[in-house]
């Protein structure tokens, strides 16, 4: 499929017309910049706008330093909210950016043709594998890239204006990460509308308890659980989450997390651990003996009326189409 | 951001936060995990307390190990037997007419003893066995001299190969002994003085019964076997020998673009090209028995066994006779394909021929190379995993070659093709055979 034919349909004059619309708009923000306070320096956006290269790919520097300092601005320079950044992290900030990358990601959105060239030249065969390794069809995988060439190219109009999801890259990742994380938002709102999700409620099973327990010391278990598990680190509930609920493999997330499988392995015993005790404290502490307690905790939970899954997570999770994929 | 790490603590935690309770997000985040993607683990701290454990007891103890180690290498030696010197035998063939025949032959007859020839500078001498294998630096320069009286044909003549060997360490006397069968020693001054190159004539004289694998073999029994010399070299393997000599007609020119083939006792191969000057080269060669052939445009085929001790560098001298039509039979390398080509005499072809390839010159793959063929500054290498290098200035770059053809390069040359004139030819293990003229732009033939 030739997706560099099918989908990306200039909307714009292309060649010199959209290079002086380009000008034109860069001359026009330009003045729009000069007006306001400028966070980045001219020399420094000069090193920057020749160290992307944005020329190659038809973006002014006046364009390229109005992207960096909306990024800047919206991530605070990768500080504390609370904090305001001088002008030393600024610069640093700047310079550990994918400058090149996030010059090609800007032309795209901006619509220019070299910057496009440069795309679908450096990203397209690896999209395309990546959907096809999500998808694990190559028809489906196929299908979900170009439906992604398609997005990222603009065709999409916002208040009148031209909006591409490139909009949205920061720099601060590397733009094929950028790139695999909205193809994997992309396919999981895919697979959401081909295949009705389970409603969470069916999940828990609604078996016959072999032995009943009494509702006391249930609501006891499930207010213990709750306690125990709002009092987890997200890095605990993270885990707790992805082994138990969705079924992931250690190696899985070891690769997520950027650590040794043996390192995930560890803190999901001690998480698994530290909550055991936890619940035996709050049960204990909500008045059952500790033999009661134990054998509480050792009730198989298909046998228990509670929603692990509600305790364990605290919404479920809009859909990812508006998502930066800051992921 | 969050999944390369450039995140930073806050946002990181804050995203884990995220994940923890948002299901559809931790599906994005697992499933743009490129699955053959591995990520660079950083060393786990569960095992630091091993560390801290090891680190105070652990190194003394490798230290001390290594202490040990080097005292029983260092002691070790002293208490070892004697050193054998470093063999060097020539075979003198009395009876051969060539003049200053710089080797003598062997007597068919292990009764016979060949006299000294007494030109240290012969044969390995000149070689001055480097300590290593890589045999660069051994230019076999003392080629055979073959005169170019016009025999019968094919293997019935092959004159005077000399094999030299060389051995890093120590060969034990019965081995020297069956090597040299009636052959005699020679000092090699020009050999690494490392203590190991002096020769010892009575060591090497031999034992008329000595029955070892030369003596044994078709070498031996030839009555026209030039000189044979033995030459330990310096710090080849300890496993592997090596093959290099110069093949020349009965008159001493040598043959340029001669085909070399060693066949081993399970019918794997090794081949090479004869450079220019007739010189060629095969390392890293497991011991043992070979059958070895030489071949030329124009010129009848040789062969002849060999055998080849571990760390010996064998010195070999294929003299060809000139036959009116020479037909050869070599066996692809690491394959059982058979490629029968016949060629029609033209002994004014061989002189247009490649130029000279001295020396091996490694490629960057890393790999031995099988074959060299140059031609002006070009030089085509094919190692022996079927690579191809180009280098366009004798060397100094290489090129890799994509490969067009299937299968793989297991024979390269310089020849004439008819419809394409002096071109560089590679031939498959499939029998395909592609040629080019600049060795970058390759037709199948």
């Amino acid at each position: 499929m030739d997706t560099s034919s099918a989908n990306i349909i200039p909307t714009e004059p292309s060649g010199g017309k959209d290079c002086t619309a380009s000008v034109a708009k860069g001359i026009a923000v330009e003045t729009e910049v000069a007006t306001q306070s400028r966070l980045l320096p001219e020399t420094l956006g000069e090193e920057l706008w020749q160290t992307a290269g944005a020329e190659l790919v038809e973006v002014s520097k006046a364009e390229f330093a109005q992207a960096l300092e909306t990024i800047g601005t919206r991530d605070n320079f990768g500080l504390d909210p609370s904090k305001q950044a001088n002008e030393r992290q600024r610069e640093m900030f700047w310079r550990a950016l994918h400058l090149e990358e996030l010059a090609i990601a800007h032309g795209c959105a901006l619509g220019r043709e070299s910057a496009w060239g440069r795309f679908l030249a450096q990203y397209r065969d690896q999209l395309t594998r990546a959907a096809v390794e999500m998808t694990g069809s190559s028809a489906l995988g196929e299908e979900l890239a170009s439906a992604l060439y398609s997005e990222l190219f603009g065709l999409t109009e916002r208040e009148g204006k031209r909006w591409s999801p490139l909009l949205g890259y920061s720099g601060r990742g590397s733009l094929m990460g950028w790139l695999r994380a909205i193809l994997a938002q992309r396919r999981v709102n895919q697979y959401r509308k081909i295949r009705r999700e389970t409603a969470l409620d069916e999940i828990e099973p609604a078996g016959a308890v072999s032995e009943p327990l009494e509702l006391e010391r249930l609501e006891d278990l499930r207010v213990a659980l709750r306690m125990t598990l709002s009092e987890a680190s997200a890095e605990e509930r993270f885990l707790l989450s992805s082994y138990y609920l969705d079924q992931h493999t250690l190696q899985e997330m070891s690769r997520v997390l950027r650590v040794h499988v043996a390192t995930v392995s560890r803190k999901l015993k001690r998480a698994t651990e530290r909550l055991r005790k936890q619940l035996l404290r709050t049960l204990i502490a909500r008045g059952l003996s500790r033999r009661a307690a134990e054998e509480a905790l050792g009730i198989d939970p298909r046998d228990v009326d509670i929603n692990l899954r509600k305790l364990l997570q605290k919404s479920e999770g809009a859909a990812n189409s508006d998502k930066r994929g800051e992921v | 951001m969050f999944v390369e790490g450039a995140a930073t603590a806050r946002e990181k935690e804050r995203m884990l936060a995220h994940l923890a309770d948002c299901a559809e997000c931790r599906k994005t985040v697992f499933l743009m995990q490129p699955r053959e993607e591995s990520q660079a683990a950083p060393a786990t701290p569960a095992k630091e307390w091993v560390w801290r454990w090891l680190v105070p007891i652990g190194l003394p103890a490798a230290a001390l190990a290594c202490v040990l180690i080097a005292m029983l290498i260092y002691i070790r030696p002293r208490s070892a037997p004697p050193a054998v010197p470093p063999q060097i035998a020539r075979a003198t063939q009395p009876k051969l007419e060539r003049p200053g025949a710089e080797t003598a032959a062997v007597p068919a007859t292990n009764s016979e003893r060949v006299a000294p020839s007494g030109n240290p500078k012969n044969g390995v001498a000149r070689n001055a066995a480097p300590p290593k294998l890589s045999q660069e630096k051994q230019h076999f320069a003392g080629g055979l001299n073959l005169s170019k009286s016009p025999s019968s044909q094919t293997a019935a003549k092959v004159a005077s190969p000399q094999i030299v060997a060389a051995a890093p360490v120590p060969v034990p006397n019965a081995d020297a002994a069956r090597l040299a069968g009636t052959i005699s020693a020679v000092k090699a001054p020009e050999l690494p003085m490392n203590g190991r190159n002096v020769t010892n004539d009575q060591q090497l004289a031999t034992s008329t019964a000595a029955q070892g694998a030369v003596a044994q073999n078709s070498l031996a029994v030839r009555k026209d076997v030039p000189e044979l010399r033995v030459q330990h070299a310096g710090e080849q393997s300890e496993t592997l020998a090596g093959v290099s000599g110069r093949i020349t007609d009965r008159s001493g020119a040598a043959i340029a673009g001669g085909t070399i083939t060693l066949r081993d006792a399970d019918g794997k191969t090794r081949q090479t090209t004869a450079s220019a000057d007739g010189t060629f080269h095969l390392a890293e060669l497991p011991a043992g028995q070979y059958e070895l052939t030489a071949t030329a445009s124009g010129f009848a085929t040789s062969k002849q066994s060999i055998e080849l001790k571990p760390s010996e560098l064998a010195l070999l001298k294929p003299m060809l006779d000139v036959g009116a039509a020479s037909t050869a039979v070599e066996v692809a390398a690491q394959s059982n394909t058979v490629s029968i080509q016949t060629e029609s005499a033209n002994v004014g072809q061989v002189e247009a021929e490649t130029r000279s390839m001295s020396r091996i010159i490694p490629v960057p793959s890393g790999q031995p190379v099988v074959t060299t063929v140059s031609h002006d500054k070009r030089l085509l290498s094919l190692d022996n995993s079927g690579n191809l290098f180009l280098s366009r200035n004798k060397g100094k770059n290489w090129k890799k070659i994509n490969p067009q053809w299937v299968g793989k390069a297991v024979r390269i040359e310089w020849t004439t093709v008819a419809s394409t004139g002096a071109a560089f030819q590679v031939t498959t293990d499939a029998g395909a055979v592609w040629t080019s003229k600049d060795g970058t732009h390759w037709h199948q033939q």
